[in-house]
C-alpha cells in the first residue's frame, strides 16, 4: 500500500489519517440502513401531533447541547495534535451548533412558559433553526474542501491554545450576537411561522437549501474520502438529511407531530455518532498502542539481555590476553630489577605480550564484524545460496581434515529473511565446528552433512551434522554458554554468538547426538513468508 | 629464598597465561611445574615437597572448582590459590569455604599472587610436618604392647598408679615399670608430654 506524500508526515493512527477498515464501512452503511426503517414506519402517521410533548424538549436540547459541545471539546484536540485547519472548522461547527440549540429551546414557544420567561418573537425560533441547519453542513463542507490542501499550510504561527481559545471567543462571541439581534428585533425577521406550530411558505426555502448544503457536503466527502472521520461525517449528512425530510417534508413542518419528534430522534443519532467514533477509536487505538509499547519493551529486555551476554563474554575475551599482558609485564620487570638482569627470561616475556596483543586485537576484530555496519539490516535471501557459499569458502579446511562434504538441499526452500553476513557466520561457524569435531577421528570415515528443508509450517530448517566424538551430555547443555569450550585453543564465545544471532532472527539453534556418532548441529529461521518481519521482538 | 624446596603447580588452559605465571614465579626464584590440564596434573609425578596450586576457574571439560573438589576427595592437600577472568561473589565463596587460600581475579597485581602463593607453601609446609609428627607418633604407638596402651589410656587420663592398679587388677609395682616402658617408647619426657601425645593420636583418629 502507497501512502500519499502529504499523509506520509502525519502521526498515522489518528482519526482523521487512518482509513475505516472495510468492517466499518459496513458497518455504517448497515446503521444507515436500520435507520430508514423507522423512517418508514412513522411516515403514514406523521402528522399526528402529540400534544404536551413540550415537556421533552429541554431534555432534548440540553443532551444535543452537551454532546456537541463534548464532541467539538474533542476535535479542539485533536487540532492541537495534528493543527489542520479542516479539524479547526470542523470543532468550531459542532461548537457553534451546540450553542444555537440553548437559544432554540429557550425561545421554543410554551416550552419555558412556565418558569416565566418572556415569549419571544413567534419567527425566533425558526430564525435560530434556520442558522443552525444551515451552519452546520457549511462547517463540515469546509472541513472537507480544506482537508486535503492542508499539509503545506498546517504550520499556522501561533499556539494551538491560543488558536483554540480565540476561535472558542469568536463562535462565542458571533453566536450571542445573532441570538440578540434575532430576540430583539422579531419584526425584521423573515416570516418562517405562521403560527407556534406551523410553518409559513417562506420556510420552504431554507429545508431546500440545507437538503442542497448536505448533498454538496455528501459528494465533496465522497470524492475525497480518506479517514475514519469522512466516513462517518457522511453518515451524519445522512442522518441529518433524513432528519431534515422528517421535519420539514413528511410531517409538513407540524412541530411535535410524530413526524417532527422522530425527525429529532435522527438528529439526535446524528450528533452522537461523531461522539461515538471518536471515544470507540480513541480507546482502540490506546489499547493498540498499549499493546505495541508493551510488545517494544519486551523486545528490548530481550535485546538487553542478548547485550549482556554479549558485552560478558566480550569482557572475558579481552580480558584474558590483557591479564596474560600485565603478568609476562610485571615477571619481565622482575628479570630486569635483579642484581644480574635476566635478558634473555625478559625478552621471552615481552614476545608473550607482544602475541597477547595481536591475539586481543583479533578479538576486537572479530566483534567489530559482528556489529559492522548494516549487521541489522534485513532482506530477503536464499538459504541453499548461503551454505553453498560457506562450503565453496571450507573446501580447503575440510580437504585438509581428510572430510567428505555432503549437501542435501531442497530446492523447493522458501526464501527467508535476515542478515546474509550474520547468518554467513552462523553456518560458518557451525562447519568449522564440525571439521574440527573430526579431526581425531581415525577409525571411520569424516563425513560432513549440510542439509536444509523445510520444517514445520512457517519455518526453515538447516542442519550441520558431523561424525566426530560427540558430545557428552553434560557439556551439550553447555556450549553455548559464554566462556565454555571444549577445544584447547577455543574462544568459548563463537556457539554463543551463532545462538544470539539465530534468536534475534526469531529462530532457534540446538545440538543433538547423531547416529551413531558425531553431533547434529541445527537451527530454525521463520520464512519470508510470513507476514511480520522478524524482528527482535521475537526473541524468547 | 625459602629455607627448604618447594614447588608451586599451575594448571591454566592458556598458554601465554601459563608462561606468564611460570616466569613470574620463577623470577622470584620458586620451583614451577605448569599443566595445561587437570588431568596432566593428576597424572604427573610431583615432588614430594611443600607446594602449592595455581588453579584457574574455567577450564576446558572440569572447572577448577569442581577439581578443588575432586583433589579434596582424593585426600591430596595442596593449598589452591584460584585465578579467574570473570569471577562473581559466590564463585569465590564457594572456593574459600572449600579451602582456598585466595582467589584473584585476571589481571592481578604480582605482589598478591606471590604473597597468597607464598603463604599457600608455609601452609603446606606447616601441615606437612604436621603430619610428619603425626605419623612418628603412630609409629611409636604401634611399638606399644597392648598392655602398655591400656596404661597410657589411663594415665593419660589422669589417673594415679594406684587405680590403674585397680582397674587392671594389677600390681601398683606392675603398672609403674609399664609406665616407664610407655614413657620411654613414646619418647615423652614429662607426664604432660605423654597426655599431649595421647591428644593429638586421639585427635587424628576421630577425624578422618
Amino acid at each position: 500500500m502507497k501512502l500519499t506524500s502529504d499523509a506520509q508526515d502525519d502521526p498515522p493512527f489518528l482519526l482523521t489519517t487512518s482509513p475505516p477498515g472495510r468492517s466499518q464501512e459496513r458497518l455504517a452503511v448497515c446503521v444507515l440502513v436500520v435507520l430508514v426503517g423507522p423512517l418508514l414506519i412513522t411516515a403514514p402517521f406523521a402528522r399526528v401531533p402529540l400534544t404536551n410533548t413540550e415537556v421533552l424538549l429541554p431534555a432534548y436540547a440540553g443532551a444535543v447541547f452537551v454532546i456537541e459541545l463534548i464532541t467539538s471539546a474533542l476535535l479542539f484536540a485533536l487540532f492541537s495534535i495534528q493543527r489542520s485547519r479542516a479539524v479547526l472548522a470542523l470543532s468550531i461547527g459542532y461548537l457553534f451548533s451546540g450553542l444555537m440549540v440553548v437559544p432554540w429551546a429557550l425561545t421554543f414557544p410554551g416550552v419555558f412558559a412556565s418558569l416565566g420567561l418572556p415569549d419571544a418573537g413567534l419567527q425566533s425560533t425558526a430564525s435560530i433553526a434556520t442558522l443552525r441547519r444551515l451552519g452546520f453542513p457549511l462547517f463540515v463542507l469546509a472541513y472537507a474542501l480544506l482537508k486535503n490542501a492542508d499539509p503545506s499550510v498546517r504550520s499556522s504561527q501561533g499556539s494551538a491554545r491560543r488558536i483554540i481559545l480565540g476561535s472558542v471567543a469568536g463562535v462565542v462571541t458571533i453566536a450571542c450576537g445573532l441570538n440578540w439581534l434575532i430576540v430583539t428585533s422579531d419584526g425584521a425577521l423573515p416570516r418562517f411561522m405562521s403560527d407556534a406550530r406551523n410553518v409559513s411558505e417562506l420556510w420552504q426555502y431554507v429545508p431546500a437549501t440545507a437538503v442542497f448544503l448536505y448533498l454538496s457536503g455528501l459528494v465533496v466527502l465522497w470524492t475525497r474520502r480518506r479517514s475514519v472521520l469522512d466516513l462517518w461525517l457522511m453518515f451524519v449528512l445522512c442522518t441529518l438529511l433524513i432528519e431534515l425530510v422528517l421535519l420539514s417534508y413528511v410531517s409538513a413542518g407540524h412541530r411535535l407531530s410524530l413526524g417532527w419528534w422522530a425527525g429529532r430522534f435522527y438528529g439526535f443519532i446524528s450528533v452522537s455518532v461523531v461522539l461515538l467514533v471518536l471515544l470507540s477509536e480513541t480507546t482502540t487505538l490506546y489499547a493498540r498502542l498499549a499493546r505495541s509499547v508493551s510488545a517494544e519493551r519486551r523486545a528490548r529486555e530481550a535485546r538487553l539481555t542478548a547485550m549482556e551476554a554479549l558485552s560478558a563474554s566480550i569482557a572475558h575475551e579481552v580480558n584474558q590476553p590483557l591479564a596474560s599482558m600485565v603478568t609476562n609485564a610485571d615477571a619481565g620487570l622482575r628479570w630486569l630489577g635483579k642484581k644480574n638482569p635476566e635478558l634473555e627470561e625478559t625478552r621471552a616475556a615481552l614476545k608473550r605480550i607482544v602475541s597477547d596483543g595481536h591475539r586481543a586485537g583479533k578479538v576486537i576484530e572479530g566483534i567489530r564484524t559482528m556489529f559492522k555496519k548494516g549487521a541489522q539490516e534485513r532482506v530477503p535471501l536464499n538459504m541453499n545460496q548461503l551454505i553453498r557459499n560457506v562450503l565453496k569458502r571450507n573446501q580447503g579446511e575440510a580437504q585438509l581434515g581428510r572430510v567428505s562434504v555432503e549437501a542435501e538441499l531442497d530446492e523447493q526452500l522458501p526464501l527467508t529473511t535476515g542478515n546474509p553476513i550474520q547468518l554467513q557466520q552462523v553456518v560458518s561457524n557451525l562447519v568449522a565446528n564440525a571439521i574440527d569435531a573430526m579431526s581425531s577421528v581415525t577409525d571411520r570415515p569424516r563425513v560432513l552433512r549440510v542439509k536444509s528443508e523445510r520444517h514445520a509450517s512457517g519455518t526453515v530448517l538447516v542442519s550441520v551434522a558431523d561424525s566426530g566424538s560427540g558430545l557428552d551430555p553434560e557439556s551439550r547443555d553447555r556450549i553455548f554458554e559464554p566462556f565454555f569450550t571444549t577445544k584447547s585453543d577455543g574462544m568459548g564465545m563463537g556457539l554463543m554468538f551463532c545462538r544470539s544471532i539465530i534468536e534475534a532472527h526469531g529462530g532457534r539453534l540446538w545440538a543433538t547426538d547423531n547416529i551413531p556418532q558425531g553431533s547434529i548441529f541445527q537451527f530454525t529461521l521463520p520464512d519470508n513468508e510470513d507476514d511480520a518481519l522478524p524482528t527482535a521482538g521475537r526473541v524468547r | 629464598m625459602s629455607s627448604e624446596q618447594s614447588v608451586v603447580f599451575v594448571i591454566d588452559d592458556e598458554p601465554s597465561m601459563r608462561a606468564s605465571i611460570e616466569s613470574l614465579l620463577l623470577s622470584v626464584g620458586h620451583m614451577t611445574q605448569a599443566f595445561a590440564t587437570t588431568q596432566e596434573f593428576v597424572l604427573s609425578e610431583r615432588p614430594d615437597v611443600p607446594g602449592c596450586l595455581v588453579l584457574d576457574v574455567r577450564l576446558p571439560g572440569r572447572s577448577g572448582l569442581e577439581f578443588q573438589q575432586e583433589l579434596a576427595r582424593s585426600d591430596i592437600r595442596l593449598p589452591i590459590v584460584f585465578i579467574t577472568g570473570h569471577g562473581d561473589v559466590a564463585m569465590s565463596v564457594t572456593a574459600m569455604k572449600a579451602g582456598a587460600i585466595e582467589f584473584l581475579t585476571k589481571p592481578f597485581r604480582d605482589q598478591d599472587l606471590l604473597d597468597a602463593v607464598h603463604r599457600g607453601i608455609e601452609i603446606d609446609r606447616g601441615r606437612r610436618a604436621e603430619s610428619m609428627m603425626l605419623a612418628e607418633l603412630w609409629q611409636r604407638f604401634d611399638s606399644l604392647t597392648p598392655r602398655e596402651r591400656e596404661v597410657m589410656a589411663l594415665v593419660a587420663a589422669g589417673q594415679l598408679n594406684k587405680q590403674i592398679a585397680a582397674e587392671l587388677d594389677l600390681s601398683e609395682i606392675t603398672v609403674k615399670v609399664h609406665r616407664g616402658q610407655v614413657m620411654r617408647k613414646m619418647q615423652a619426657k614429662s607426664l604432660p608430654d605423654l597426655v599431649r601425645f595421647a591428644d593429638r593420636l586421639a585427635a587424628d583418629t576421630i577425624k578422618p
